[in-house]
């Protein structure tokens, strides 16, 4: 299948600052590729060279097909993270600028379609300055995808929302996948990009460090984190030297293991001092993976750099693919 | 191009579908013109005020003209305050002293003492009298006083004069009253006194008229034709102020609302979606377009109002400049908006962008700043030094043009040259900047780095 997004080998900089080095990325077609990355990593600059709203100062964009042009195709739909609407507008009347603004001559009966199909037909006469939040996030996201994108960009498209807004959000993110729009979907919330992604993609410095599935990047890091349930919650956890960072909940005990190859003996200390219920090792989440490679650099503050060549290492795809 | 459009007719939407457009197309000309007729009309609210004046009469031959005098001035204020009332309210020209009636009343004294004086300034302040009049007793007889102005230069003193006396003396019509027909009962009685008729020298002392007349020219069908009549001075100086004034209203009134709609693009982060759709350069030009589209419409509006009262006051209206002015006025939104969108774009508040508006407000500003010398000599040096010059061309053209005088056909047509030159240069640079400032959420650049926003390749 054609790839919706290529990315070969590009470059940014702002001033002396790299936003994006040497990045390598394909989205295929149909595909709701989750975008990750801590703040300043790159991701908004990579957004916007995929948007064109910025050009890249060396390597090719190619979006839908295309590698030129001043503007974002007529068939990507964006919706920023930071949300912005005319405030003086009436709702249908600022989708339906929207949509022409994408090229989309005829427009009302869609425009009105997904009005109805979000719940916010009764707001189409109102000010944007009348809406709460998450009606507006709502008007935001139809004013995305209002013109039928092939590729639709999602900054956060959740944040700020009830649960049950979100799930109206959600099944509409899926019905445009069924349709075989491509979903670039850029968040904060690991959850979130867990549940809803078949691929996802972590930008860190400005280089790729994640690129895959959620199986593959999983299984690309060691899973050192036990789970252990012992049978009598009167007794306490034996004193083993191979592990770390313990913690307890009632008779619950999550540990890390320092050697994760060494798992059998540490099962056969374990259950030769206790009974025990339960031994699982636990792959780790996306959350603790985004951790792990972005906390040294977050978490002191003063920028210590994790070793590119060990996120080389991490990253099999960087190698591999 | 159908990006471009429906940006235009956003923008043409959003700036004219507001109160405060609304309230702007109406309100420009009231504080600009309204002084003028304000003035008139409050005068005139009041209706008659009558004033009680003392008069010391030391010539003893003056009081009885004076009285005469007030009695005719009252009979004339009291008949123009009834027509004022009953008529369509399109007043005769007329003086302010129409609105006042004077009651005269003789100071009963033979001798004026200071002690006098002050009893009669005590009655003044205390409001039953208005003013004091003193006339002294040789005021028939004096001489100007050669030496006084030998010494100190100064005519006006030297002037045997009359004193009036009251709490505003320097502003109070009254005195200008008594100025006028106290010099024209004096003028008599020394006539007289030489056994002149005086209806004699009135009628030997006639004025004439000097008219200000176009030139001839010929019409249509060949004829030696007279010109129309320059009727008055104020039709000579407000015609041309009028279109000066409306081609600094019809551009500013699209200016600012372009700089305002940047502005909430930005501010409100409308402007990433925007550019996820457009790209900066169709952004800019769909803008301009609609406050093009904009300020056609404010000029139509005004146009038709001063169409129709033109033609209830049989004024003439140069309707052959009105293609010129069209042309200029929109140059003249595109050199303007572009610039005040850049600003826009640049910072992230109103406030900010005040200081950055003056320069151009300056630019906009400057032949309304010497238009009084343009008009008075309207092929000048300092006429056709404004009218090429790119920012002041339109305003400055259009004033001359205005005036009915003959202008070199080539001053336009360079003018024009040169506006549409600066207009493509400046809404390129302008672009440059709204497409690097749009985007841009730091702290407002300095004047260094919008240069380096409009010339840089980023």
């Amino acid at each position: 299948m054609e790839n919706a997004i290529e990315l070969s080998s590009v470059s940014k900089r702002f001033g002396k600052q790299i936003a994006v080095d040497d990045l390598n990325l394909q989205v295929p077609s149909g595909a709701i590729y989750g975008f990750i990355g801590p703040n300043g990593s790159g991701k908004t600059t990579t957004l916007r060279m995929i948007l064109r709203i910025i050009q890249p100062d060396s390597g090719e964009v190619r979006v839908l097909g295309k590698s030129e042009g001043k503007t974002a195709d007529d068939e990507l739909g964006y919706l920023p993270e930071e949300r912005g609407m005319y405030k003086r507008m009436k709702v249908r009347q600022l989708l339906i600028y929207f949509a022409r603004l994408k090229g989309m001559r005829n427009c009302k009966s869609e425009v009105d379609r997904w009005l109805e199909k979000l719940g916010a037909a009764e707001w189409s006469n109102k000010k944007i300055e009348m809406l709460s939040k998450g009606m507006a996030q709502k008007i935001q996201f139809i004013s995305a995808i209002v013109a039928r994108p092939r590729l639709v960009i999602l900054d956060e498209p959740f944040s700020g929302l009830d649960p049950v807004n979100m799930e109206v959000l959600r099944d509409a993110v899926f019905e445009l996948r069924n349709y075989g729009t491509t979903i670039i979907f850029s968040t904060h919330d690991m959850d979130m990009a867990q549940q809803m992604c078949d691929t996802i993609f972590m930008i860190f410095r400005g280089k790729k460090v994640l690129d895959g599935t959620l199986d593959e990047i999983q299984s690309s890091f060691p899973a050192n984190r036990v789970k252990v349930t012992l049978s009598d919650p009167e007794k306490e956890f034996p004193g083993i030297p191979e592990i770390k960072d313990l913690t307890r909940d009632r008779n619950d005990f999550e540990f890390e293991m320092i050697h994760p190859d060494r798992k059998q003996a540490i099962l056969q200390r374990i259950a030769s001092q206790v009974a025990i219920d339960r031994f699982e090792v636990i792959r780790p989440t996306l959350h603790e993976i985004f951790i792990r490679i972005a906390k040294p650099d977050i978490g002191n503050g003063k920028g210590q750099s994790v070793d590119a060549g060990q996120i080389q290492r991490r990253n099999y795809l960087e190698g591999g693919k | 191009m159908f990006k471009i459009f429906t940006i235009a007719i956003r923008e043409y939407w959003a700036m004219v579908a507001t109160k405060a457009f609304l309230i702007s197309i109406v309100m420009m000309p009231v504080l600009m013109f309204g002084g003028i007729f304000a003035m008139k009309t409050l005068t005139r609210v009041g209706g008659i005020q009558e004033r009680k004046i003392l008069v010391y009469d030391g010539t003893g031959r003056l009081f009885g003209r004076l009285s005469l005098e007030a009695t005719s001035q009252n009979a004339v204020a009291e008949a123009m305050q009834e027509e004022s009332h009953s008529n369509d309210g399109i007043r005769k020209p007329g003086g302010l002293e129409q609105n006042e009636k004077y009651v005269l009343e003789k100071v009963q004294a033979d001798l004026l003492t200071n002690e006098l004086r002050l009893e009669i300034s005590e009655k003044i302040e205390s409001g039953d009298y208005y003013a004091f009049v003193e006339i002294p007793a040789d005021i028939i007889t004096r001489k100007p006083d050669i030496t006084q102005v030998q010494k100190t230069g100064d005519v006006a003193r030297a002037i045997p004069a009359i004193e009036f006396r009251s709490q505003s003396s320097a502003l109070a019509t009254a005195r200008q009253w008594f100025q006028i027909k106290i010099t024209n009962a004096i003028r008599d009685i020394r006539l007289k006194d030489l056994e002149i008729d005086p209806l004699k020298v009135t009628q030997a002392s006639q004025p004439v008229l000097v008219r200000g007349l176009g030139l001839f020219e010929l019409d249509q069908e060949g004829n030696v034709k007279e010109s129309r009549e320059e009727d008055n001075v104020l039709t000579a100086i407000f015609m041309p102020f009028g279109v000066m004034m409306l081609m600094f209203m019809v551009i500013f009134l699209a200016a600012q609302p372009a700089l305002e709609s940047v502005l909430e693009e930005k501010s409100q982060k409308i402007a990433e979606v925007l550019l996820g759709s457009a790209n900066p350069f169709q952004l800019m030009i769909g803008k301009l377009l609609g406050v093009v589209g904009g300020s056609l419409t404010v000029f139509s509006v005004y146009i038709s109002g001063i169409v129709y009262f033109a033609s209830s006051q049989n004024y003439e209206i140069p309707f052959q400049i009105l293609p010129w002015f069209i042309v200029f006025q929109v140059l003249g939104v595109f050199f303007f908006a572009a610039m005040f969108m850049a600003v826009g774009a640049s910072v992230n508040q109103l406030k900010e962008a005040q200081s950055m508006l003056l320069p151009i407000w300056m630019l906009m500003m400057s032949p309304m700043m010497v238009w009084f010398i343009i008009i008075r000599d309207p092929n000048g040096s300092i006429a056709t030094g404004m009218s090429l010059f790119p920012p002041a061309t339109p305003t400055a053209l259009m004033l001359r043009m205005a005036t009915g005088q003959t202008i070199p056909i080539w001053q336009p047509l360079v003018g024009l040259i040169l506006m549409v030159i600066s207009t493509l240069l400046v809404v390129h640079i302008a672009s440059r900047i709204f497409r690097v400032g749009i985007l841009w959420q730091g702290k407002t650049p300095s004047v260094r780095e919008l240069v380096r926003w409009a010339f840089s390749n980023q």
